[in-house]
């Protein structure tokens, strides 16, 4: 669908000419608070899915402007929608799209926290980013540019939603656990043994990585973003890098290209063999948790021999890679990798045949392809449902435009199907390391930025990493620095599965689900 | 089915033993572990361009030298790359734990304020 066609449909649906601005493949389009809904259902209809929502202050670069929301959607096949509506700094509420479009219920939630901006009507009012505790108790609205003459008021307490009867009792996990795993409280209200309802409460990371950004060069704010957690530098640091690189006119070097692919799908695979060794350590199988801990080790040395670093941080960035990729570990990378992809499948294999094993697999924690598509899934967990989405098929960027991925799919939506996804995954990438180690075409690695970004000037860029695709807003301010930006990491979006993959299992089995999308909790809470 | 898991769980002692003896032995490191950057007085013309490039305010340049706080540095190679004589380079040095946080400062003299 084209550029005009959409602006013809809007116009139709609101009664009045839509102005639409940007390149082809990202449209901004400016509406009233009021024409937010319908404008999203127009897009709806013909198959668009959210992708985020976000709120700015635009303040920073025009003192008499206000603040605005933007609803950002993908047209399949077509181009992505910006949906911006700006609201007066003294009543910035706004009908809710949750009701419309139940994917952006966090991101509603999360605005309202940053900024205070009101979405009305919201199906769940409650804080998402604070928590309404003591530390909260002057909420500070950290996002706005300028700070209001009186504190907001206080954001109501957070409530866990439970379930009440004869024989449900509640069951508080969290924020501590008992492994070495990052912090988030579930609320299961059960009845026996098993799963009524979950509430998940997270941001106990939450650093206020988007504030800290803000203001800096880009380089200052890539050392930031892609150390939003430790194992999607490659992914956020892409996505930010591809930002930059759309607002500056930048075309990367061909090596840089190539080289990016190389680190993203390294990440992808040592995520995916310790994403399945997790898997096993969900039902207390240790004999998948080590031999696959120590391929996942492999992996890491592989990480390091190349780019010096375990989890490849501080290769990519804006203009194609920081850092050249060490010679020796590039040479013995497609050897190594090899070996490593034929020792994971014959640990795979073995599991596969244990029937004890994919016992308690099958049937556990199952999403309805219709439910992930409801709740805007990304990655393993949308592809183990039956949804053919992957953004290096569906939006290549870089080289990706070149290598035609196959988009790997389960149909089930169990913890069965998310291992096997990963599994089939992994090989693919496996080989497209070893494809693409072998030929890395020669020359420099990294090409000046084009021309400065306008200030005022903002993009969206995605890259799919190994959680799902992570997408990347940036608004670039005066002298080439950061005016705004915004992380919705595959994480966030998949979070609300999580909980809505634990009704009717039994409770000692959620470990075992949560494991199965294996999602970060820092690049959630930022 | 059995006869593969004990073959799959025999096979690891068949395998060379790939860890050392730390810490009686040195580190295990690939050739291009990026470690604590290190500045080569000679090269050093104390312009501050690595000050400027630290994205975490780790480099100082004082009177007493050129000094990187372990405490700070998250090992991102910046300064390295801004400085303009290539006298930084991020070394093998990974062994940083120290009783003190003044200790985790590690200086370098790179001669006299000009």
């Amino acid at each position: 669908m084209s550029a005009t066609t959409i602006g013809e449909a809007l116009s139709a649906r609101l009664g009045h000419p839509v102005a639409a601005s940007g390149p082809d493949d990202e449209l901004l389009v400016t509406v009233s608070s009021a024409e937010l809904q319908p404008t999203v259902e127009v897009l709806q209809a013909r198959g668009a899915g959210h992708l985020m929502l976000l709120g700015m202050d635009l303040r920073g670069l025009d003192p008499g402007a206000g603040l605005a929301i933007e609803e950002v959607m993908a047209l399949p096949g077509g181009p992505l929608v910006r949906l911006r509506a700006v609201l007066p700094i003294d009543d910035p509420a706004y009908p809710s799209i949750t009701t419309v479009e139940p994917a952006a219920q966090w991101d509603e939630r999360e605005a309202r926290d940053l900024l205070g901006i009101v979405p009305v009507g919201h199906p769940d009012p409650r804080p998402l980013v604070f928590h309404g505790t003591a530390a909260d108790a002057d909420p500070v609205q950290p996002l706005r540019k300028i700070r209001p003459a009186a504190p907001a008021p206080a954001s109501p307490a957070f409530r866990a939603f439970v379930a009440h009867g004869e024989g449900v009792y509640q069951l508080p996990v969290g924020p501590i656990h008992a492994g070495i795993i990052e912090p988030g409280h579930f609320r299961f209200s059960a009845v026996g043994e098993s799963v009524l309802h979950l509430d998940a409460r997270l941001f106990y990371t939450h650093r206020g990585i988007e504030q800290l950004v803000e203001g800096r060069s880009f380089d200052g704010a890539l050392a930031i973003v892609e150390r939003a957690c430790g194992v999607c530098t490659v992914t956020h640091a892409t996505a930010f890098s591809q930002a930059v690189e759309r607002l500056s006119g930048t075309e990367i070097p061909p090596r840089a290209r190539m080289a990016r692919i190389l680190l993203a799908e390294l990440e992808r695979l040592y995520n995916h063999v310790s994403d399945l060794g997790n898997i096993c350590a969900g039902v207390g199988f240790h004999f998948g948790t080590s031999r696959l801990g120590w391929q996942k080790e492999r992996l890491l040395r592989c990480n390091e021999a190349l780019t010096g670093h375990r989890y490849l941080t501080g290769v990519v960035a804006p203009g194609g890679l920081r850092l050249a990729l060490d010679e020796r570990g590039l040479a013995g990378l497609g050897a190594s990798v090899k070996e490593i992809d034929q020792d994971v499948r014959a640990i795979v294999r073995l599991l596969v045949r244990s029937e004890s094993f994919m016992g308690r697999l099958h049937g556990t924690g199952i999403v309805r392809g219709e439910d992930a598509r409801r709740l805007g899934a990304v990655g393993v967990a949308a592809r183990a449902s039956g949804l053919a989405v992957d953004l290096r098929r569906d939006r290549p960027a870089g080289a990706y435009a070149e290598l035609d991925v196959p988009v790997i799919t389960h149909a089930a939506g169990d913890v069965a199907a998310r291992f096997h996804v990963r599994a089939q995954e992994a090989v693919i990438s496996a080989g497209l390391v070893r494809d693409l180690a072998g030929r890395l075409p020669a020359g420099p690695i990294r090409a000046p930025l084009a021309r400065d970004a306008e200030a005022g000037s903002s993009t969206v860029a995605g890259a799919e990493g190994p959680r799902g695709a992570s997408w990347l807003w940036l608004m670039a301010g005066a002298d080439g620095r950061v005016e705004r930006l915004h992380l919705r990491s595959g994480s966030f979006a998949n979070w609300p599965v999580v909980a809505a993959a634990a009704p009717g299992n039994l409770v000692p089995d959620f470990p075992l689900i949560n494991k199965s999308f294996e999602l970060c909790y820092a690049c959630t809470d930022r | 089915m059995p006869l593969d898991v004990m073959r799959r769980l025999l096979s690891p002692l068949r395998e060379p033993i790939i860890s050392s003896h730390y810490p009686a032995a040195p580190p295990l490191l690939q050739p291009a572990v990026r470690g604590l950057p290190e500045v080569d007085p000679a090269a050093c013309s104390r312009d501050g361009a690595c000050v400027a490039a630290c994205p975490t305010g780790a480099i100082r340049l004082g009177d007493d030298g050129w000094s990187v706080d372990a405490g700070r540095c998250v090992f991102c190679a910046a300064c390295a790359l801004a400085c303009p004589n290539g006298a930084i380079r991020l070394g093998a040095r990974v062994e940083l734990a120290a009783r003190d946080r003044g200790d985790l400062v590690i200086v370098t003299p790179v001669g006299q304020r000009p």
